[in-house]
């Protein structure tokens, strides 16, 4: 409360209790670190997608530029696996695709739908605030009123400036208890409402890479050798490159 | 015993001299064959054992032991088994030389192998005697040299004194002709290298080096080139088609450029690879601690340690990049190489020419044609190995690469599948039907959240207007029409010239919804004397009051409570209930206003009215497009008034 502007027409008496005060802002602040957090969690999920969209374009790419290299012209059994190769790595990408939408539709939309609640929640708390501050206002002009001597025009200016008071405690009091209501239940219904975007994560992601290990299984029983581990696999690759450095047209550095 | 015919000419060097002496000098010849041989043996082992041992010893840091005596254990090895050969035939009497032609022809093979590498790299060893420090090596790194080269010299001394009838001479005469085979072998394979080693490296010349090279050699030689380039292209000379070599050249192109192709694919695939593993959505709390959300993450964490930095990233690298990068490397020799075989080509047909006509050639012009045909056979004879074993080896790449991504997809989904999510178990279609019917209601639930909050409505500012406002809104109205005001909700401070300084409660008529730039967001308004802009933020539509004064503060939170009362009823009951919201409200004119064009239409305070279109044709929300008793137009939003059904005031939620 300290950010508000000392001005005149401060009450003297506490209008709001501490406590309620003290609720009301714990309430609000859990609800702010939400926003946050789900404006975080909503860029970083776009960025996500985003750069596994194009992580499987590029992957796209590397078969497919092979493919049209007119070497697979010349050498049959290179075009055969170029070919099987570019197949796999299409399908891979169209099951990707498959994914980011699903994952549009079961996070990030729910996610975007729910940040949307926060700007009405934020105007109602200015709200809230901005008729606290009426109350306040009006509040101190009765304590004005009721401090002076109790002339006739004084107290029927008391008794308009009670009039006026009323409405706008009553507004109050019902603007902080509604919203003092909803916002835990607000709070609290994330859990229910996330649930079923984290199951779809989990699930999209096992969909795709079931997909994957079934693609890339077959690629590579067909283009690879398939038993030797990675040791294995790195002596043939040194095999061929020592072949290659043996050759006088090879620049030795 | 003195012959006789020694004023015989010496035109022949395969004179026949008397049976006695001829088989003395053979003898002679042969011993000299073994002894030589031995020595030899014996000074390798001297070299090896006692001087290289010893500068192993000195420990000297620039020393390259590898490039000082390259393969001479190898040669000591074969020659050390040929002497020992040689040695046995000593007892074969009479089929001696028979058993010497079949061990050179046994050991011809090995001989080129090991010679011809100590030869090509003898020069390159010599360079670095003087760092070896140790005074005699050059006498003794020269030997392989020149023993090679004695060989043929041997045997044709014992061939001279051998008699053409004798059982053994074509033997030996085929055993002379392969040692000497051997030895063009070993002189060839050594141009070729020099040639190779020469121009297969990539000159990275800048500038100004290359503007040094220029003198008048060098620019006759390109011009001279250039020329004939332009002879080849115009078809004034005829190009030496060599169709072997050209196929050759064209499969070596193609493998090149898919070479260069999947290294930069492969990089930007890694490039993307990482930038999704930088982006960690599972980290992002929402303060869940447990159930779904823990396990989610816990997946999400298993996939990122999968597909990032250990495990997976090193294999790809190991597998794919490295050895990719590698191959890449190796493509400088052969196309350095390939270039310069044009060049020198272009140089061959000059000389070539030349020669047709002067019939002869200087030595450098030799040397040139020759460096030509080197530089051809070398490509001839190795480029097909090369395009053979790099296909082979991209295959290989490839191959890795498949089984990497199965590996990745298997790990995952052991992880996966063990992280044990509720309806984990539901078949894919029901389950996505479900995840979207379930995400439909809670959009819905929210929905409610979102009008709950809503309805926390403004109050209107119930601070009564004094008299003197009361007259300037009477005097806007009269001037303005009463659609035009607008009420100040937050105090506003202008900050630019032409802006107003308002307090919260003020009223205002709007004259324009933009100011002079355009800017829909800042609306000219008159606030009853001074003219100027606020933000249009500030403002909501303030409709004046009609009833008496102390009625002013009365409505609004009697509104407000209905409204609170609508607003706490749908909680109690389950969600489909929502929708009823919409159909209890009824749009009526709240004023009545005259049409003033033919787009718009009259309509009477308190006419109910159908909305047709909330917003006119280029989308501003002042006009709405209305239906009113079955007359089409435009009437201005703020007019329009939404009022319950159940419970029709004289004015609640204007629209």
């Amino acid at each position: 409360m300290s950010w508000i502007p000392f001005k005149i027409g401060q009450p003297k008496k506490q209008i709001v209790p501490k406590t309620v005060e003290r609720d009301f802002e714990r309430e609000y602040g859990k609800l702010q670190q939400l926003e946050e957090q789900t404006k975080k969690l909503q860029k970083d999920m776009k960025k996500s997608t985003d750069a596994d969209l194009a992580m499987s374009k590029s992957a796209v790419k590397i078969s497919s530029d092979l493919l049209s290299n007119p070497l697979c012209e010349q050498d049959a059994a290179f075009l055969e696996m170029v070919t099987a190769f570019d197949t796999a790595m299409r399908r891979m990408d169209s099951f990707n695709q498959e994914k980011v939408n699903q994952i549009q539709k079961t996070v990030i939309e729910p996610l975007k739908k729910f940040s949307s609640v926060f700007p009405s929640l934020n105007v109602a708390v200015k709200r809230r605030e901005q008729t606290l501050q009426d109350y306040r206002r009006l509040q101190a002009k009765v304590e004005k009123y009721e401090e002076k001597e109790r002339t006739g025009p004084v107290l029927a200016k008391l008794h308009q400036a009670r009039e006026e008071l009323r409405p706008v405690r009553d507004d109050f009091e019902a603007k902080n208890k509604q919203l003092l209501e909803e916002m835990p239940k607000f709070y609290s219904s994330r859990i229910d409402y996330f649930k079923p975007s984290f199951e779809s994560l989990v699930r999209a992601q096992v969909g795709y890479y079931t997909e994957l290990h079934k693609i890339f299984g077959e690629l590579a029983a067909r283009v690879a050798e398939p038993r030797p581990g990675d040791e294995q696999r790195e002596r043939q690759h040194d095999a061929r490159l020592a072949e290659l450095r043996a050759l006088s047209i090879v620049a030795d550095d | 015993m003195a012959s006789p015919g020694t004023s015989e000419p010496e035109c022949s060097l395969y004179e026949e001299l008397p049976d006695e002496r001829m088989e003395h000098n053979r003898r002679l010849a042969v011993e000299e064959l073994l002894a030589t041989e031995a020595s030899y043996v014996h000074n390798l082992q001297l070299c090896m054992w006692d001087i290289r041992a010893h500068l192993q010893q000195k420990q000297l840091p620039d020393l390259d032991l590898e490039g000082l005596f390259s393969n001479t254990d190898d040669i000591l090895h074969v020659s050390r088994r040929f002497l020992e050969g040689l040695k046995a035939t000593a007892d074969q009497e009479s089929e001696q030389l028979l058993f010497i032609c079949a061990l050179f022809q046994e050991f011809k093979e090995e001989m080129q192998t090991v010679y011809k590498i100590y030869c090509a790299s003898y020069e390159h060893a010599l360079m670095l005697v003087p760092n070896a420090g140790a005074t005699d090596l050059s006498f003794f790194l020269v030997m392989p040299v020149q023993r090679v080269t004695k060989y043929p010299l041997l045997l044709q001394k014992i061939l001279e004194n051998t008699p053409a009838s004798a059982s053994a001479y074509p033997a030996l005469r085929s055993a002379l002709s392969a040692m000497a085979e051997v030895n063009a072998n070993i002189n060839e394979y050594k141009r070729r290298k020099d040639v190779a080693t020469k121009y297969n490296k990539a000159e990275h010349l800048t500038l100004r080096d290359r503007l040094a090279r220029l003198n008048t050699h060098s620019i006759a030689k390109k011009t001279t080139r250039l020329s004939r380039l332009f002879m080849h292209e115009t078809g004034i000379a005829a190009k030496t088609e060599d169709k072997e070599y050209d196929d050759l050249e064209e499969k070596f192109q193609c493998v090149a450029s898919s070479i260069t192709a999947l290294k930069e694919n492969m990089g930007s695939y890694v490039k993307h690879l990482e930038a999704l593993m930088l982006s960690t959505p599972h980290k992002h709390e929402l303060q869940m601690d447990e159930g779904v959300a823990q396990q989610y993450r816990r997946f999400a964490e298993c996939l990122h340690r999968f597909g990032a930095v250990v495990p997976q990233r090193q294999r790809l690298d190991r597998l794919v990049c490295q050895p990719l990068s590698s191959l890449s490397d190796m493509l400088v020799g052969p196309q350095q190489l390939v270039k310069k075989r044009l060049d020198k080509l272009l140089d061959y047909e000059e000389i070539q020419e030349r020669k047709s006509e002067l019939g002869n050639v200087t030595y450098d012009e030799e040397a040139a044609m020759n460096t030509y045909l080197a530089i051809n056979a070398l490509l001839v004879a190795e480029l097909p190995r090369f395009n053979q074993v790099a296909v082979q080896l991209l295959g290989q790449i490839l191959g890795s690469f498949a089984v990497l991504q199965r590996d990745l997809a298997a790990r995952v989904l052991q992880e996966g599948l063990s992280s044990q999510m509720p309806h984990s178990h539901m078949p894919l279609p029901s389950f996505w039907k479900l995840m979207e019917d379930t995400v439909q209601q809670s959009g819905a639930q929210l929905h409610t959240f979102c009008q709950k909050f809503e309805t926390v409505t403004p109050s209107p500012v119930s601070q009564p207007l004094n008299p003197a406002e009361e007259r300037k809104v009477l005097s806007l109205v009269s001037r303005h029409g009463p659609d035009k005001l607008y009420q100040v909700t937050s105090n506003i401070s202008g900050s630019r010239d032409l802006d107003l300084t308002l307090q919260r409660g003020q009223i205002v008529a709007l004259l324009q919804s933009m100011d002079t730039k355009g800017n829909t967001s800042r609306w000219l308004v008159d606030a009853g004397g001074p003219r100027g802009f606020v933000p249009a933020a500030k403002l909501q539509p303030y409709c004046p009051v009609q009833t008496q004064q102390p009625r002013v503060q009365v409505p609004a939170p009697e509104c407000g409570t209905e409204r609170r009362r609508h607003s706490y009823a749908p909680p109690e009951a389950p969600r489909p209930q929502v929708s009823t919201f919409a159909p209890a409200f009824q749009v009526v004119a709240g004023f009545s206003f005259a049409a003033r064009s033919p787009q718009e239409v009259s309509v009477q305070a308190g006419q109910p009215v159908l909305v047709l279109e909330p917003h006119d044709k280029k989308g501003s929300k002042e006009w709405s497009l209305v239906d009113v008793n079955g007359q089409k137009g435009y009437v201005p939003s703020s007019y329009l008034v939404t009022v319950p059904v159940e419970k029709p005031l004289g004015w609640s939620l204007p629209v």
